[in-house]
């Protein structure tokens, strides 16, 4: 199954076993806690206590911090330069030089990295765990439209035929001596002849593939059935729900907390 | 049975029908395939029959179509779906794009029909194994070569169980070894009396052997009918673009030559071959 | 009519994963070539217009979905919603005719890019502390130092590449409806608005 998906990673972990549903609500609740819950801090809590034990958990420790620092890490590093030293009117906290970081701005900084951290952790970490088929089979089964799955699972199969293809066309313009090179528009106008092509003909497919999925009965009417079957533990509807009253709980939360100071 | 009568087909925006007055029967059962050269109406008939024309593309209809008794035009079309099952000409286009396995590939068409998951396991289990990718079964469909491929999209119709099956150039990906399955499998369902097989094909070779009949045609029009090896000899059909096995093509090559006796019939299979050459042998 | 209506449905439901597809690739190949454009929005426009308003939408809202989901690009997730609206517009521009004429395809990519632009700079600032950790950057740091706010700089940042992107994005799906047969616009409901 190496060849599934971009992200998911198979690991033996118990995690791994879980319902789809049950991991999208945790990383849910996570989202919603990191952007909604004031004070620079509380992101970081989060972090510590909740993602990285899951990533540990899963397996997945080490390939979660490193996917996520690459991610994370040009932010942070502008988000500190810029909003830290360019604050206008701040107190300065620190003086390197000429250069001062203001205690606002790092604050505010402070606050956004820890945004950027849990936003692009939990949805790394839902990813990596998570068989998209299998999420999408999971939504189908709560009543999503088997369009709607139809769409994102072929659109993740799809996209990394089409890179290849791209990258095809790229190959054979520089084998040929066409190196994309020059001005600005030098290299526009080596790309944008390869890009139509390759746009215009695969949407000369499209007709075929939409008689080929109704051939296969895609718009039969009355319910479908599924070949696969998603085990669930007893207690995860349990923790489902209680993690939908827990993102509705921190929702108020915060609002008041907002409200207060 | 499937009939036709007086149909003549254009495409929106078409001045030239792509199907001129075509009237055909095909008895239950029957292995019936369409030859005829590019651009002959072959993919516009398979189109009638799955009731793409006119459901999906508009145009002008003229005719009757009937498939099992009722008029598909008028049919619902959910009912025309369980009774013709059509594997398109491009398997790359054939895959849904939506499973991840072979095997959910080939489900997909059961989960849409509604049919119970034990059922489906089983179907799936055998229309792997009829047409040879049991051992593809767990990998990625969209990772597969061409003939894997189309191997696939055909299982993936097949287990859908349809009375008629429409294949349009099926082997097009295909080695002779895989071609000759394919047809070796088509042949024997139809034998079996579960499904009347049509099936659009180049490799005449093939078509001599296995086939009960072939159907010619040339631009939109029947050009011949009848038994493949009659209809593969004759010279208009041959003229018209139509492939020729090679005894017709080493018989063709002697008539240029002017050692072929005047209205002899040509050879189209390899038995007929080794009669005539014989008898040409002891004449000379 | 139902008919009509479902195959309609069926074939932009096809369409729309190989829209994504487009975005994907062809935004990868620009930023290969260093070309300091996105245009990885070509495909969601060109749902719109062909397809519709709504069409258009979902394709924009999966796309930034899928950029996540198959880890070539998280950071474009939260911004799902701009790409929606971007998709939503283009629909809109061609019922309204917008794209028949070169010019107006190109004033309704400046438009859409402004509002691409307004929208996204709130998610920016919120989320990523108004920094993209790219080369643009300069742009925001720049403004910062005149003293202009997170958020004012943040929609300076955004307006000093998204209208251009968008206008040549629109440019060319417009020069690809031209290109595309005629049976092939055929399939879709917005293809007579678009051609003369
Ligand atoms: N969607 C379409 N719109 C207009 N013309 C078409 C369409 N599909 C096929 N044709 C034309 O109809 C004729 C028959 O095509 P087709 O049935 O595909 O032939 P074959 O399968 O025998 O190669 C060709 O001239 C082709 O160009
Ligand atoms: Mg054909």
């Amino acid at each position: 199954m190496a060849e599934v998906f971009g992200l998911y990673k198979q690991r033996a972990s118990f995690i791994h076993g879980l319902h789809p549903l049950t991991k999208l609500a945790v990383s849910g609740f996570f989202l919603l806690a990191g952007l909604s819950l004031p004070g620079m801090w509380s992101t970081y809590l989060l972090v510590i206590f909740g993602l990285l034990p899951l990533a540990f958990l899963s397996r997945l420790l080490l390939e979660l911090v490193s996917r996520t620092g690459r991610i994370v890490l040009p932010f942070m590093i502008s988000v500190f330069l810029i909003q830290g030293i360019l604050w206008s009117g701040g107190t300065p906290l620190i003086e390197v030089g000429p250069i001062s970081f203001k205690q606002e701005g790092v604050q505010f900084a402070i606050a956004s990295s820890g945004r950027i951290l849990i936003v692009v952790g939990s949805f790394l970490w839902f990813a990596l765990t998570t068989r998209p088929d299998q999420l999408m089979l999971a939504l189908a089964e709560r009543g999503l439209p088997s369009s709607l799955s139809y769409l994102i699972v072929s659109s993740i199969q799809i996209v990394p035929r089409f890179q290849a293809r791209a990258n095809t066309i790229l190959d054979a313009q520089r084998s040929r001596g066409l190196e994309i090179a020059g001005s600005i528009f030098q290299r526009a106008r080596a790309v944008l002849p390869l890009v139509a092509p390759l746009i215009l003909s695969s949407l000369i497919d499209v007709e075929e593939r939409a008689l080929a999925i109704e051939v296969r009965g895609f718009n039969y009417p009355g319910p479908k059935t599924s070949y696969r079957e998603i085990a669930q533990a007893a207690w995860e509807p349990m923790l489902q729900r209680f993690l939908l009253l827990a993102m509705a709980g921190t929702l108020i939360l915060s609002i008041v907390l907002r409200l207060v100071s | 049975m499937i009939s036709l009568q007086g149909v003549t087909y254009s495409y929106p925006g078409t001045s030239s029908p792509a199907l001129r007055d075509l009237s055909l029967e095909i008895p239950r059962g029957q292995f019936c395939a369409v030859i005829g050269p590019n651009g002959a109406g072959k993919t516009t008939l398979a189109y009638i029959l799955a009731g793409f024309i006119p459901h999906f593309y508009h145009g002008s209809l003229q005719g009757e179509v009937n498939v099992e008794g009722k008029n598909a035009a008028t049919m619902p079309q959910r009912e025309l779906l369980r009774l013709v099952g059509l594997i398109l000409q491009n398997p790359f286009n054939q895959i849904s794009g939506t499973k991840v396995t072979v095997q959910d590939e080939i489900a997909f068409g059961l989960e849409n029909l509604g049919i119970p998951r034990e059922e489906m396991v089983a179907r799936v289990a055998a229309a792997m194994e009829l047409v040879g990718v049991s051992e593809l079964a767990e990998r990625s469909p969209l990772g597969l070569s061409g003939g894997q491929m189309q191997r696939v999209a055909i299982a993936s119709v097949l287990v859908m169980q349809p009375a008629i099956l429409v294949l349009d150039e099926p082997t097009s990906q295909l080695d002779p070894v895989g071609s000759r399955e394919v047809f070796q499998a088509v042949r024997e369902m139809a034998s079996s009396g579960q499904m009347t097989v049509i099936m659009i094909e180049h490799k005449v070779e093939w078509v001599a052997a296995f086939a009960d009949r072939a159907i010619a045609l040339v631009d939109g029009a029947l050009l011949a009918d009848g038994e493949p090896r009659h209809v593969l000899a004759i010279d208009t059909v041959w003229r018209a673009g139509v492939g020729q096995t090679r005894y017709t093509l080493a018989a063709r090559r002697l008539q240029e030559l002017g050692k072929w006796q005047d209205g002899k019939r040509l050879p189209v299979t390899l038995d007929e071959a080794t009669l005539t050459f014989k008898a040409f042998q002891k004449r000379r | 009519m139902a008919d009509i209506r479902r195959n309609f449905t069926t074939i932009t439901i096809v369409l729309i994963p190989v829209a994504i597809a487009i975005n994907i690739a062809v935004g990868q190949l620009i930023y290969a070539a260093k070309i300091p454009l996105y245009l990885d929005t070509i495909g969601t426009i060109l749902v719109g217009v062909l397809a519709g308003p709504w069409a258009g939408a979902l394709t924009g809202l999966v796309s930034n979905l899928v950029w996540g989901l198959s880890g070539l690009n998280v950071t474009y997730a939260p911004f799902a919603a701009v790409a929606a609206i971007i998709g939503l517009l283009a629909g809109l521009f061609a019922e309204a005719r917008w794209l028949r004429s070169w010019w107006k395809a190109i004033l309704a990519g400046l438009i859409t890019g402004l509002v691409a632009a307004a929208i996204s700079a709130p998610i920016s600032a919120y989320v990523w502390g108004g920094v993209t950790g790219s080369g643009t950057d300069v742009i925001v740091a720049m403004f910062r130092g005149f003293g202009l706010g997170v958020l004012p700089s943040t929609f300076a940042q955004g307006i000093s590449s998204d209208p251009l992107d968008k206008a040549i994005s629109f440019l060319l799906v417009w020069l690809i409806v031209r290109a595309l047969p005629m049976r092939f616009l055929a399939r879709f409901p917005g293809a007579s608005k678009t051609t003369d």
